[in-house]
């Protein structure tokens, strides 16, 4: 008995450190292996920061629950997987299964459990009715038990695909726990299907197909398309056009303001430079000007209420600018 | 006669970002430079080409979340606060510049526009969707609705109750809105998944917008390219994106916004001045942010020239008439080799236009008074206009598609987003299971109201643009913060209806916040 519930701990941690961590996984780019037929899936090291908040999420709610939950749940407590599209080669797949169900498998299986590998099954399931056995190929991915989601390389476009996931037993046998929906790829070329009574002549299809990728009247059917992609800009609509980078970053910017300030009476008319300008209640101004080189002439002029005494004040400011720069070799040390 | 035809799209959006709960809000700046720069600009050209009666057609796509801020008292009433607090700074910096004479014009400039702004502002009773309802009925623009929430459909397949939520919430706030039914739809991010046709159909769309490699690479093959629209099986039609006429002027190498008389986006007043001086017109705890007065144009060296407005409006006029040339060669081209009249259809982000280029709207007007006044080859028109005079066209099945990075989903499913669909889609079938356990209309008062603050919650949640926020990585942490608000009340009402303990305080509290459609029926997501 104490051998068993050293194993349900054991099983529990397991399951409860996988809620805790959570693995980030990038692909490669997406030209990089041309020739490959079997889905491979690279790691790049390095998380995003946003990742890094998948961490937290695993927060009990008491019965007494404040009015809103604190945070994201790490799991709802089912087994699960579901697959979706990225783009005409890769899926994406996320899953969940619970502590128990693991525990129900460590009790069919015995010793054979910790020795498994959890895998992900891809199966091609194009044109069939998929009953488990019947795919057209299937291939494997280890995925170790702390993923809970991945990135699938089928590098097949239009076809359709299913994804169990579930333990490989070191004799062989493929234990699955649960199965995705199915999903289809999209094509990453023009169909080969043609309709008849819109059919058109293959050189004619080409012209057209490159001219709606915008690449003049000449392209052979497929390859417009790889040319985009290869000089896709990244559209969207809250992004910018990247900034040139210059070779080196440092800097420096410098401008001159003048401000002119003064008093006079509160109900006196006062210009500066000919133009009027409103005095505070106070009778106090201050006016700030964008200070060019040369010289300003700003004569203000103030004028009482009743008319009868003026008088001005003509500051006289002159800026010059020099500038120096100088860039040394850094020195050997 | 002509020979073919232009469709301009322009797809007008931003999410939903609303915040009573604070006096300033960062990201709301978005709708307000948005309304400034590009909004108000493209209502001002359509109304300067009524009134030439220069006949033109244009097609716009306004997003319900937009319309409901548009259309929103408080953001109204902060708008206007803000533009005249614009109005005060472009004073001030009249006066500064006095001894600059470039900048100084600039700066009167600047001062004329947004003055002028504000009185376009008030003149449409501050709701600008009256502008645009108002060249709808002209029939001189075609507004087509979107996504409720600009949800990305494509990643929604495996709950499409959600995608018909999005969906049939959308075109009831458009019959609202605009007093008609809606005859076309923008799928978010031109996101089109095999099969939802038929959720369009159901909700009474005609046809669609789809990128190019979406009817490119269709099955069967399409006989005209792009330069026809397609039927899907369910009788949709699929209207494809010319990239040729995109590329002009999206192409951030070779596209018009580039040129080096065109006004600088990067070099604005709010970063560029001093910091006491600038202080009351940037974010109230001091984050300098964009003002919307630049001085400078791109120039092409690190050395900017400042801004000549004169000259950058002969560029725009130069540009327009390129764009037509092309336009114009690109057709008879195509004329000869279809044996029929293509159609070019060229969408763009209406947010390129004006916040981005600030040319934009004056190109855009420069091209459809040159359309009408200096040639015949081409003809603008609508796609309803376009499916009334040929309503025989071929059908197939566009394929998955997107208009976004690499053409397909991997914008909003990449390692710094990825997180957010088990979350999604958890809570789209826990709306589904609402949904149909509360499906007889019996349902009381708080209740009712609580499913359909669910759903409010999880549209909200769904926008594309928190995936994209989270992929572009800025703006990240408010993105973040959106998703797991709005997925996190879900999940509270979500366990407080099926618990039968509604807290009304508190779904009080966030029908205030979240008060987006307020006619919502949550019956729709099924």
């Amino acid at each position: 008995m104490a051998i068993l519930r050293k194993v349900k701990k054991k099983i529990k941690d397991a399951v409860s450190k996988k809620k805790k961590i959570v693995s980030a996984k990038k692909i490669s780019p997406r030209r990089a292996k041309k020739e490959i037929s079997l889905a491979t899936v690279k790691e790049i090291p390095g998380m995003h920061e946003l990742v890094a908040q998948r961490i937290k999420f695993f927060t009990p709610q008491s019965p007494a629950a404040p009015r809103m939950l604190e945070e994201l749940p790490g799991s709802f407590g089912q087994d699960k997987i579901i697959l979706q599209v990225r783009d005409p080669r890769w899926l994406h797949t996320y899953w969940e299964v619970t502590g128990a169900s693991f525990e129900r498998l460590q009790h069919q299986l015995g010793q054979a459990f910790y020795s498994a590998k959890r895998i992900l099954r891809v199966y091609d399931v194009t044109d069939l009715i998929f009953k488990g056995n019947n795919a057209h190929r299937f291939f494997d991915i280890e995925v170790g038990s702390q993923a809970n989601n991945w990135y699938i390389d089928t590098n097949g476009p239009g076809r359709s695909w299913c994804v169990d996931y579930g333990l490989l037993l070191p004799d062989g046998r493929f234990i699955m726990i649960v199965r995705s929906n199915i999903v289809q790829t999209p094509l990453d070329g023009p169909s080969w299907i043609t309709d008849e009574e819109w059919m058109i002549p293959e050189d004619m299809f080409a012209r057209l197909y490159g001219m709606g990728f915008g690449f003049g009247k000449s392209s052979p059917v497929g390859k417009a398309w790889k040319e985009r992609l290869l000089s896709s800009p990244g559209i969207a609509s809250m992004a910018s056009p990247v900034r040139k980078a210059k070779e080196r970053k440092f800097w420096l910017m410098v401008n001159t303001e003048l401000i002119v300030y003064g008093a006079t009476e509160p109900d006196a008319k006062v210009t500066i430079q000919g133009k009027p300008l409103k005095l505070r209640p106070d009778g106090t101004f201050s006016l700030r000007f964008a200070l060019p080189d040369g010289r300003q002439v700003i004569p203000v002029e103030a004028t009482s209420a009743d008319e009868l005494e003026t008088r001005t004040i003509t500051p006289i400011v002159t800026k010059e600018t020099k500038s120096h720069s100088n860039l040394r070799e850094r020195a050997q040390a | 006669m002509n020979k073919g035809y232009l469709c301009i799209v322009l797809h007008t959006h931003l999410p939903f970002v609303r915040h009573p709960e604070h006096e300033d809000f960062l990201e709301e700046e978005w709708l307000y430079e948005a309304i400034t720069e590009t909004y108000i600009p493209l209502i001002e050209v359509f109304e300067r080409l009524v009134n030439d009666k220069v006949d033109f057609r244009v097609t716009m796509s306004l997003t319900p979340s937009l319309i409901s801020m548009l259309s929103d008292g408080l953001l109204q009433e902060r708008y206007l606060k803000h533009i005249n607090q614009l109005i005060e700074l472009a004073h001030k910096e009249v006066e500064r510049t006095r001894w600059q004479g470039e900048f100084h014009a600039l700066a009167l400039m600047y001062l004329h526009n947004f003055s002028r702004a504000r009185d376009t502002f008030e003149r449409y009773r501050r709701n600008l969707v009256t502008a645009f309802k108002g060249f709808q009925d002209l029939g001189k623009i075609e507004i087509v609705t979107c996504g409720a929430t600009h949800g990305y459909f494509p990643l929604m397949d495996i709950c499409r109750e959600s995608v018909r939520a999005q969906v049939k919430v959308a075109v009831s706030h458009y019959e609202k809105t605009f007093g008609r039914r809606p005859n076309g739809i923008w799928l978010p991010e031109c996101g089109y998944h095999p099969g939802h046709d038929e959720i369009l159909k159901e909700a009474g769309l005609r046809y669609f917008f789809g990128d190019a490699h979406g009817v490119l690479h269709g099955t069967p093959r399409p006989k005209y390219g792009v330069f026809a629209p397609v039927y899907c099986k369910s009788g949709v039609a699929c209207f494809g994106r010319d990239l040729e006429s995109s590329k002009q002027v999206w192409s951030s190498i070779e596209g018009y916004p580039g040129d080096y008389y065109y006004r600088e986006f990067y070099r604005d007043i709010g970063f560029d001045l001093d910091y006491e001086y600038i202080k009351p017109y940037i974010h109230p705890d001091g984050i300098r942010v964009n003002t919307g007065i630049k001085y400078y144009r791109i120039t092409g060296s690190d050395n900017k020239q400042p801004y000549n407005a004169h000259m950058a409006w002969e560029k725009a006029a130069e540009h327009a008439g390129n764009f037509m040339y092309n336009r114009e060669r690109q057709v008879e081209y195509l004329y000869d080799f279809m044996q029929k009249k293509p159609m070019i259809v060229s969408p763009y982000d209406a947010e390129l236009y004006g916040h981005w280029w600030y040319e934009g709207p004056m190109w855009l007007e420069f091209l459809m008074r040159k359309i009408h006044f200096d040639q015949k080859t081409i003809r603008m028109i609508t796609p309803t206009e376009y499916l009334l005079e040929n309503p025989r066209n071929q059908v197939l099945t566009p394929s998955m598609s997107s208009w976004g990075w690499k053409g397909y989903s991997e914008m909003w499913l990449q390692g710094s987003n990825d997180w957010i669909y088990r979350y999604l889609h958890q809570s789209s079938a826990r709306m589904t299971e609402l949904a149909k356990s509360h499906s007889q209309n019996h349902c009381n008062g708080v209740v009712k109201r609580a499913l359909n603050q669910a759903l409010r919650e999880l549209l909200l949640a769904q926008s594309s643009d928190w995936a994209f926020i989270m992929g572009t990585g800025t703006h990240v942490s408010y993105a973040v913060k959106r998703t797991k608000d709005h997925i996190l009340r879900f999940t509270t009402l979500y366990e407080q209806i099926k618990s039968g303990s509604i807290d009304e305080n508190w779904l009080r509290d966030i029908e205030y916040k979240d008060n987006i459609f307020p006619d919502i029926d949550y019956r729709v997501h099924q």
